[in-house]
């Protein structure tokens, strides 16, 4: 019966998320839509750096691989394979890349794996910038549109559905729904299961994991490889979603924004690591639609010295990463807690059981501040 | 002849560089446990002030308050943010993650301040070149490899003769143990911030010299080179740093210097060498060429 | 699912030198500990005995001397392997990991189940089913060792004596055949050394496993241990029955000649 229920609050969310293309236009489905890319992503970044407590910065060279490698295999220049098997091998194609890295991201340790992780960025984006005749240099490549059985995610041909009609953007958005439920439920059952367990125990104690049976090295490594593959993932959806990809957009300050993502949402959950990064993505692109009606903030391309929106979205981002390191280290998902906890105490007489959700529950190890193992 | 003789130039004035930004990597991590991804943003900042301070007091007197102003700024960032976090091991893991959030907030800004704009730092140096035999050498760059020398040693002699340097190294190597012998951590880590933040400034001014066009936005981001330098020589080491810092640079020099023999990696792989140096010695010393080999404390 | 029911094999000290950087932290230390016997390791400060520890886990490599459980050397083997030999231990500083104690019990569990990265993220029905079937036999070790009402507790709001216990709990969930405990009773109040001293008892006869027992609390050594093997900067001194060790005049210089062995149960 309650599972039942827990299954029924699931659905309501769903359906609405499934509902909104009828209601919303371009902009609002292109925000959800990179807000879903980058949610697959930070949850692959949140699962290496939150879970297994190694940082890196070099998600977004497996976001180049993702995005590269589809293109690649799917466009003319390439094998010209079917975009749905090109979408599955570049996904595969990143998690090899993270696993030739193994070597040292199984034995380089936590905040040290993060410089290491910066030479992937340097060293990737100087190889997309050099191997044009595979990713068309600087000026990039255009992304072939994903078909599955002859439907086709791109602008198509003046489908309609319910009167309302069926751009890219109301495709993708379906598409990305899908590979972002995937993403939900594969990440959580891992987070529950007995890898979760071994790589919360490595990022706690490496010394007690091992003698509980954990294989280190092993459990690294593959916590980096599934986090490359979710990345890669990512990188093939946000293809699609600019059908164009250039060398520059797979700088170091992209795998910053995926770990501001992560820390923002609150490290070592599912549903933090997609707080953070629909909040990291969805910022910058409404406060340039807004603009003008912020105080402080111009509109775009207005000048030298005054505050573009992009600017300013990046300010605050930077503060909240500062911010929520000091003062609520579980982020996002921490205040929400809180939050429903003091509402439940309020709707409930004081004489109730303390449910669990209400239990102040101590954050993820990599930003738990204050407690230390003796 | 001369390629061989440019080269080595151009790689031990780089590598003198790196070694001023790696020696406050090392300062800092010795006194925290942190790695300072804010170092490019710091570097920045100072290259930044002597580039709008210069016409009012001049090159040397812009060169001196960019130096103070910076290793205020880093000190403040210290003992203001990243000290009230904590000071166990996991509370430097978070620490560093932090580093990157002021980072991005003073890069942002020292970015807009900036624009599209190439800034002269009004160096003495310009353009000049000193023939030197075989081969001719910018004046720049032997500015960068003495006053280097002078700061670095200058930066041994307080890590060697002053109570705080001894402290530096008591902290780093038991910081409980340290404390309870009345080491004032607090001010250690805040003096070791101060110091990085000041060889960073010093270090803008040659990135930004003859033959670099001048300090741009990105200039900072040079400063993520001297990452691999530290790492190289195990984190912890000063002298690993040095060494660290002159195999890097020379790599870079060597790499651009001979690009047309290694036409197979590609236009501007000396600017990422660095990085593959780097990869590769962790693959063989996963914790760096100068790392003690200690046992696990349980 | 069920616990090991043959007994267990011998573990075989033999011999064991440790060095660290020229300072030598076991000296050829040799014992032996006889299957489903409590073997207590004594010693003042420094005297050597976490670090024993630490090679019998496979934290440590000894410079010479072998570790043997039954036919299988030890010595060289990475931790996780010796782990998966059936060798659990706790820590004397307590290390548990974030989470409920059910999360750091199933970790105990974790080399005796198999689902991998693929059939936890895919939720097998095997992975599922294993999870189920390991978190039942959780639960029960839970209640052995009296973590029964606490097992959905996170662990960060648990007293300092049930986090003791839940690093015992987990280390038994291992199924292991020889359980090493160092200090399993330090900074606990006397109420709270009494119930440990039973729980410790009451798995060694319930479970059959041979114990290694670290610890500065004489008392709870004289009680528990069927042989006790005294240390003293890397060496061994003494061997015997606690009633022989108690008597033997090197223990007592050992222990600053004060006489009794209590005065150092810290």
């Amino acid at each position: 019966m309650s599972d039942l229920l827990r299954r029924g609050r699931l659905l309501i969310p769903v359906l609405l998320l499934c509902a909104l293309p009828f209601y919303l236009d371009a902009f609002w489905l292109r925000i959800g839509l990179f807000s879903m890319a980058a949610a697959i992503g930070a949850v692959g970044l949140g699962l290496l750096s939150g879970t297994a407590g190694q940082l890196s910065l070099g998600h977004a060279f497996f976001l180049a691989v993702g995005a590269y490698g589809y293109v690649w295999l799917a466009g003319d220049d390439g094998p010209g394979l079917p975009p749905a098997v090109a979408l599955v091998l570049a996904v595969l194609l990143a998690g090899a890349a993270g696993g030739l890295f193994s070597p040292v991201a199984g034995r380089v340790k936590g905040i040290y794996l993060g410089v290491a992780t910066l030479a992937l960025v340097f060293l990737g984006h100087h190889v997309l910038l050099t191997a044009d005749s595979v990713t068309g240099g600087f000026n990039g490549s255009s992304v072939p549109p994903l078909e599955v059985g002859g439907f086709a995610f791109d602008q198509g041909d003046g489908l309609a559905v319910l009167g309302v009609p069926f751009g890219a953007e109301e495709r993708l958005w379906y598409l990305g729904l899908a590979l972002f439920a995937l993403t939900w439920f594969t990440a959580r059952g891992l987070l529950r299961g007995r890898p979760g367990r071994a790589l919360v125990a490595l990022r706690d104690s490496e010394t007690a994991a091992a003698v509980m049976g954990v294989h280190v090295a092993r459990y690294r490594s593959a916590a980096f490889v599934v986090s490359s593959m979710y990345a890669g993932l990512a990188g093939v959806l946000l293809a699609l979603a600019f059908r164009r990809v250039v060398p520059d957009y797979f700088s170091l300050a992209l795998s910053v924004d995926y770990l501001a993502m992560i820390v923002i949402g609150g490290l070592g959950s599912v549903a933090g690591a997609t707080a953070g990064a629909v909040f990291v993505t969805a910022l910058p692109l409404l406060m340039t639609r807004y603009a003008d009606q912020l105080p402080l903030v111009a509109a775009p391309g207005s000048g030298d010295g005054s505050l573009g929106p992009t600017e300013a979205a990046r300010y605050l981002y930077g503060a909240a990463i500062v911010v929520i390191l000091l003062f609520a280290p579980d982020g996002l998902t921490g205040l929400a807690r809180r939050a429903r906890a003091r509402l439940a105490r309020r709707r409930r007489p004081a004489s109730a059981p303390s449910d669990p959700g209400a239990a102040p529950r101590p954050p993820a190890t990599a930003v738990r501040a204050k407690e230390h193992t003796p | 002849m001369t390629g061989l003789i440019d080269s080595l130039f151009n790689g031990l004035a780089l590598g003198s560089v790196y070694a001023l930004i790696a020696l406050g990597f090392v300062t800092i991590f010795k006194a925290s446990g942190v790695l300072s991804f804010a170092h490019g943003s710091l570097l920045l900042l100072g290259g930044y002030l002597i580039a709008v301070l210069h016409d009012e007091l001049g090159f040397a007197g812009a060169l001196a308050l960019a130096v103070l102003v910076t290793a205020a700024v880093a000190g403040l960032v210290d003992r203001v943010v990243l000290q009230r976090i904590g000071a166990d091991p996991h509370a430097a893991h978070v620490a560093t993650i932090a580093t990157i959030g002021i980072d991005i907030v003073l890069v942002t800004d020292l970015a807009r301040r900036i624009g599209g704009d190439l800034l002269t730092l009004g160096d003495p140096w310009g353009d000049a070149v000193t023939d030197l035999g075989p081969a001719t050498v910018a004046d720049s760059r032997i500015a960068a490899i003495t006053v280097s020398a002078l700061a670095i040693g200058g930066a041994f002699a307080l890590f060697r003769f002053t109570p705080w340097g001894l402290s530096l190294r008591a902290a780093a190597e038991d910081a409980e143990a340290a404390a309870l012998m009345g080491v004032r951590l607090t001010r250690v880590r805040m003096l070791a911030w101060c110091l990085a933040g000041a060889l960073a400034a010093l270090a803008a001014v040659f990135l930004a010299a003859f033959p670099a066009p001048g300090l741009e936005r990105t200039t900072g981001q040079i400063a993520l080179k001297a990452f691999p330098a530290a790492i190289l020589g195990g984190m912890a080491s000063p002298v690993g740093a040095l060494v660290g810092s002159m195999v890097i640079g020379l790599t870079e020099a060597f790499t651009a210097g001979y690009q047309s023999d290694l036409h197979v990696l590609g236009e501007g792989f000396g600017d990422v060498a660095p990085y593959a140096v780097m990869v590769l010695v962790l693959l063989v010393r996963p914790a760096g060429l100068f790392a003690a080999k200690g046992a696990a404390r349980v | 699912m069920t616990a090991r029911t043959a007994a267990p094999p011998p573990l075989e000290v033999r011999e064991v030198t440790v060095r660290f950087a020229g300072l030598t932290a076991l000296d050829e230390v040799s014992f032996t500990v006889a299957p489903r016997t409590v073997h207590a390791v004594i010693g003042p400060n420094g005297a050597g005995k976490s670090t024993c520890f630490n090679v019998l886990s496979g934290l440590y490599r000894p410079v010479s001397g072998t570790v043997r459980l039954g036919e299988r050397e030890l010595t060289r083997l990475a931790p996780h392997r010796i782990a998966a030999l059936g060798v659990a231990r706790t820590f004397q500083n307590i290390v548990t990991t974030q989470g409920t104690v059910a999360d750091n019990l199933m970790l105990g569990r974790h080399a005796l189940s198999r689902a991998g990265f693929a059939a936890s993220a895919l939720r097998l029905p095997r992975a599922v089913r294993e999870q189920r079937e390991h978190l039942a036999r959780a639960r029960e070790i839970a209640e052995l060792t009296g973590l029964g009402a606490l097992f959905d507790t996170p662990v960060a709001l648990l007293s300092y004596g049930d986090r003791k216990r839940v690093e015992l709990a987990r280390a038994l969930c291992l199924e292991p055949r020889v359980l090493l405990l160092d200090e399993p009773v330090a900074g606990m109040n006397a109420g709270e050394r009494v119930r440990m001293a039973e729980v410790v008892g009451e798995v060694r006869a319930e479970l059959g496993l041979s114990v290694v027992l670290v610890e500065h609390d004489m008392g709870l050594v004289m009680r528990l241990a069927d042989e006790v093997t005294v240390l003293d900067f890397g060496r061994r001194i003494a061997h015997g029955t606690p009633d022989q060790v108690r008597r033997d005049p090197e223990v007592l210089r050992a222990y600053l000649g004060t006489g009794a062995g209590g005065e150092d149960a810290a």
